[in-house]
């Protein structure tokens, strides 16, 4: 699974990073994690607003922080 | 003056700065503008003002509503660019994205509510007002200079579905930001309404005058160097922040998680630091007067519809988030805003108040120019642009070069030259610059000659 967080390292961006991270290990998950940094590679994917949760070139959500069992919910469905 | 003694009075002087922020200005202002800060960002659905910016929506719209976007989105500088970016590219166009860039940093809750605690409110008002008629000026400038590339974006902003998405603020969340803003205002505004006294009372003793009195000889007021001194009632005020500090670490830091014991002592305390702020305290000779106001009654009133709305209405989730968000702005901007308020007291001890008073103590376009200059080149964190405006004003600079600093600093920085290099390129960011020069300089220019 190819995990993609994008956002300019704000701190929301970091969490969301770190629960994903948390989730991908209790559902025992093989994922890789890119952290997607620059403007024109964030805008490529439609969001408007960071943090934005890429899974497999899907976007998840954006501009919020999703609670830990949305993720494992979206994780459990794709993986 | 020798080393060690001259030394010994720019401390001072920085201390005395300090102390004096501590105890009168930050509390009643800064701390209500972090929750409302911390409130936008966490619970003010950004849909509701991205569907007006798409790029089907008319100007008339789209502009004013991108200034009003810059206003109540742009808080976080992780929220400027990648909207930016995107009414740029696949919304509105580059004339609304450049007024929602301008607007932004210059008119946010926190940066207008320090400007009109610390500075006055005609400066308050007028960086609200000029922010907002110069960023659509602008805006509209820049979309008519470079029409023809803007154009080019049509196709792609017609494929996007970004902005289609619709949201509508819910009520409760409406009423929330409005009993938050009422806690601000109620807080901060000077009117006799609020100050009086409705009931008097003092707690008796001699401690009082000499303790103002040792207070005095560690902090003398000294008006020359603008430094006011620590009352009583201010120096509890520090001791309550530095409580409220300790406990916010324990109960704020980690509130996602969930709330914990410190979390409500965290609140607690807050709450009953603002009411016990807004009694009028003063100190006589048979003890310390302490009377109870509108203000007070106000805040009472106000805090405590606040706390049935967190218990009774909002989710835990929303509460978890407003209070992380605002925490986050704390620990970003505090720290920050206590060196600069250090550093800003030692240099109006440092600085001849000729040389500013020869620059710009009277309000011609130079004047405005050169101070506008100085803001695009000095790169001061948020919020600090207020502390060395203020010494800039106890050095005797004129309030139209003043706004027109205020306007400038936070605007033009060489790293949001260069971000924003990144995203419209080097010829677009060159006459961004160029205008918003020219039209922080008018701004003072114009702002001067009413106050005249």
């Amino acid at each position: 699974m190819e995990i993609k967080i994008l956002g300019g390292g704000c701190a929301k961006c970091h969490r969301l990073e770190a629960i994903t991270r948390e989730v991908v290990d209790e559902l025992g998950i093989e994922a890789n994690f890119t952290e997607v940094t620059t403007m024109p590679e964030i805008m490529a994917y439609d969001v408007m607003t960071t943090p934005a949760l890429v899974v497999d070139e899907k976007v998840l959500s954006s501009g919020r922080l999703p609670d830990r069992e949305e993720i494992r919910k979206w994780l459990e469905k794709i993986g | 003056m020798d080393f060690i003694g001259g030394l010994m009075e720019l401390l001072q002087s920085g201390f005395g700065g300090l102390a004096a922020y501590l105890a009168a200005h930050v509390l009643l202002c800064l701390l209500p503008a972090f929750f409302i800060a911390g409130a936008l960002a966490a619970l003010l659905p950004k849909e509701a003002i991205t569907r007006y910016l798409g790029r089907d929506a008319p100007k008339w719209i789209s502009y004013p509503a991108s200034a009003l976007g810059g206003f109540f989105l742009a808080v976080c500088s992780c929220t400027i660019m990648p909207l930016f970016a995107s009414i740029y590219k696949k919304g509105a166009g580059l004339g609304p994205a450049i007024t929602f860039l301008f607007v932004g940093p210059a008119v946010n809750i926190l940066a207008i509510s320090f400007t009109g605690v610390q500075i006055g409110m005609d400066i308050a008002l007028a960086r609200i007002i000029l922010s907002l008629v110069f960023g659509i000026l602008i805006g509209l400038l820049m979309a008519w200079f470079f029409r023809k590339d803007d154009a080019a974006h049509a196709v792609e902003a017609a494929k996007s579905q970004l902005f289609s998405e619709k949201k509508k603020i819910p009520t409760r969340i409406v009423l929330f930001f409005v009993i938050l803003m009422g806690i601000l205002l109620v807080g901060t505004l000077q009117v006799g309404l609020l100050r009086n006294s409705i009931y008097e009372f003092t707690i008796r003793g001699s401690w009082a005058v000499s303790m103002q009195e040792w207070l005095n000889s560690i902090i003398p007021p000294n008006p020359a160097l603008g430094i006011e001194g620590v009352s009583v009632h201010g120096l509890i005020l520090i001791g309550l922040l530095f409580i409220i500090a300790l406990s916010a670490i324990k109960g704020l830091g980690k509130v996602f998680e969930g709330f914990n014991a410190w979390s409500y002592v965290a609140l607690g305390i807050i709450t009953f630091t603002l009411l016990f702020s807004s009694l009028s305290v003063a100190t006589a000779a048979e003890g310390l007067q302490i009377g109870i106001n509108s203000r007070f009654l106000g805040e009472m009133l106000l805090l405590g519809s606040l706390w049935w709305m967190g218990i009774k209405v909002m989710n835990a989730d929303e509460l978890k988030e407003w209070l992380w968000e605002t925490w986050r702005f704390v620990k970003q901007i505090i720290p920050l805003l206590l060196v600069g308020v250090f550093l800003a007291s030692i240099a109006r001890a440092l600085i001849p108040a000729v040389w500013i008073e020869t620059i710009a103590g009277r309000n011609t376009f130079w004047a405005n120019l050169a101070v506008v200059l100085f803001g695009v080149f000095m790169y001061f964190p948020t919020l600090v642009e207020v502390p060395v405006a203020q010494t800039f004003l106890s050095l005797g600079m004129h309030r139209g070069p003043l706004l027109a600093y205020l306007l400038a600093d936070p605007e033009l920085s060489l790293q949001s030259i260069l971000i924003t290099n990144s995203v419209i390129g080097k010829k677009k960011t060159a006459v961004y610059v160029v205008l918003v020069t020219i039209f922080s300089t008018l701004s003072g220019l114009i702002f001067g000659w009413f106050i005249k």
